[in-house]
């Protein structure tokens, strides 16, 4: 995808407009975008709306346009905090925070053209750790996102505190239950091969 | 003696970077003779990753941490925020959704279990336990002190998911910290977000929204801040130095868990609440309040 499409001036037409995106989106975050009449409550509970492109109600629109490809080439997605405002005060009960979700997993699958790339580092670490260890291991996790996100000296003066508070721990154990919580993840991958689940 | 029990899932904050949350919850617990039994080999729920990206997997994962802890007597007593969240999603959508409760079923391998009911520690200590028999516990009241109670975004939201009290004015966490005898304030940030998992990715984004909620809740006269969530408690709490030097102001509100104020009013100790643990130092606070 290109993230050029950003900057393109908008034409809406067949030709644009991708619909079968749009009923992805839908079928994972079971919510119709067509009931969004555009009021804004959403974008105005937002705390993150002044970090994004789109705010909340303009990605539900671009979405009733099939315009997807501006949404992912933008980084509104992972600047959602997943607070659940929007959804709770929509009068038209669209769950915005799940479309959300939808549009995340969508970008992700298609290898993130979106260019927020810590986010999504982060949340690729928070996994691993989950197939690795069953459970998170904070300094781990903030060790090897550092590393990987070649920012060696980000929050370098809180480490030994937190050290000296018992808030980190330096070694860590494996769940028992590795091979079972193993086993769902290669489940999920493979209903996916055969198109059981999206 | 109370006849409560429990099936006790702390998830992976409590037992690394707040671990004074888990001792305080299981002295508390322990003191009002409420049984908390840990779910053998819980593992962790996904958190916001794991939804954020695939949703499928965070359902799976919360479906085989209620199998789990079905092996578990007692209701599911949960302490994080985001943990009580994700599970109550998780009974929720596989409820509404037939399509999705196949796959989850077909990816855990096991028919999902629902019928169990998942509980918040608020919950658990303000309507099974009851405020009453909380406050006949309370033999240290905190008197005099000024508590913000925040609740942040995953105990009340969306509407008709968490259940655990009003979406837009909850009252769950002053009626709880009220019964243990301290004053609670008013304010206006108590629902707003703190940034939540931003703090690993975008520690930038954290510090502007968590210094508003300081900000507020030290207008409105707190001289502390409760929460009920790791996460929270990690950015007001381990951020709250870097943020006053960012805007060159000084807050000096220490942040405590739920547990741990209940706790002091019931009588236990430093030691049995891990307050060493806390960055922002509460013992002047509590000395010039008489209470430690």
């Amino acid at each position: 995808m290109d993230v050029r499409v950003k900057k393109k001036k908008m034409i809406i037409s067949q030709e644009t407009m991708d619909v079968d995106f749009v009923r992805k989106v839908e079928a994972l975050s079971d919510t119709s975008v067509r009931r969004c009449f555009q009021c804004g409550k959403c974008s105005a509970g937002c705390p993150m709306a002044t970090f994004m492109e789109h705010p909340p109600n303009r990605v539900v629109r671009l979405l009733q346009l099939g315009q997807w490809q501006r949404i992912l080439a933008g980084r509104s997605i992972w600047y959602c905090a997943s607070c659940e405002t929007c959804s709770t005060r929509c009068p038209n009960k669209v769950h915005l925070a799940s479309i959300m979700d939808a549009l995340r997993k969508l970008s992700w699958d298609a290898e993130g053209p979106s260019k927020e790339s810590y986010v999504q580092l982060a949340n690729k670490l928070f996994l691993q750790n989950i197939r690795t260890y069953g459970r998170q291991y904070e300094m781990r996790l903030a060790a090897v996102f550092n590393v990987k996100s070649g920012q060696f000296l980000k929050d370098m003066m809180l480490g030994p505190k937190l050290f000296a508070k018992g808030k980190l721990k330096m070694f860590h154990s494996k769940n028992k239950n590795l091979a079972e919580i193993e086993k769902i993840f290669s489940r999920i991958d493979e209903m996916r091969k055969k198109g059981e689940a999206l | 003696m109370s006849d409560l029990k429990y099936a006790y899932y702390p998830g992976c904050s409590l037992h690394a970077s707040a671990g004074e949350y888990d001792l305080s919850t299981r002295e508390l617990f322990k003191r009002l003779s409420i049984g908390l039994t840990e779910i053998p080999d819980w593992f962790c729920c996904g958190a916001t990753p794991a939804h954020n990206v695939d949703e499928l997997l965070s359902l799976s994962l919360c479906a085989k941490n209620l199998e789990l802890a079905d092996a578990v007597e007692g209701d599911v007593a949960v302490a994080c925020a985001s943990c009580f969240s994700r599970l109550k999603f998780t009974q929720h959508t596989l409820e509404e959704n037939p399509t999705k409760r196949k796959q989850v079923e077909k990816a855990i391998d096991a028919p999902v279990k629902l019928d169990g009911k998942v509980k918040h520690l608020l919950e658990i200590l303000a309507k099974d336990l009851g405020l009453e028999r909380l406050a006949a516990s309370v033999n240290k009241p905190l008197s005099g002190l000024k508590v913000a109670c925040y609740y942040g975004c995953l105990l009340t939201r969306p509407t008709d998911v968490p259940n655990l009290d009003c979406t837009e004015a909850p009252t769950i966490m002053e009626r709880v910290v009220e019964a243990a005898g301290a004053e609670t304030v008013a304010w206006t940030h108590r629902l707003e977000c703190c940034g939540a998992n931003f703090t690993l990715s975008r520690p930038g984004v954290v510090i502007q929204l968590t210094n508003a909620i300081l900000n507020s809740a030290k207008e409105a006269g707190a001289d502390c801040i409760m929460v009920g969530c790791p996460l929270c408690h990690g950015n007001l709490d381990i951020r709250q130095k870097e943020i006053e030097s960012v805007y060159s102001t000084s807050y000096n509100l220490p942040v405590f868990y739920l547990t741990q104020l209940v706790g002091l009013s019931v009588g236990l100790g430093s030691d049995k609440l891990g307050l060493d643990a806390m960055i922002v130092n509460p013992l002047p606070l509590l000395k010039e309040k008489g209470l430690a």
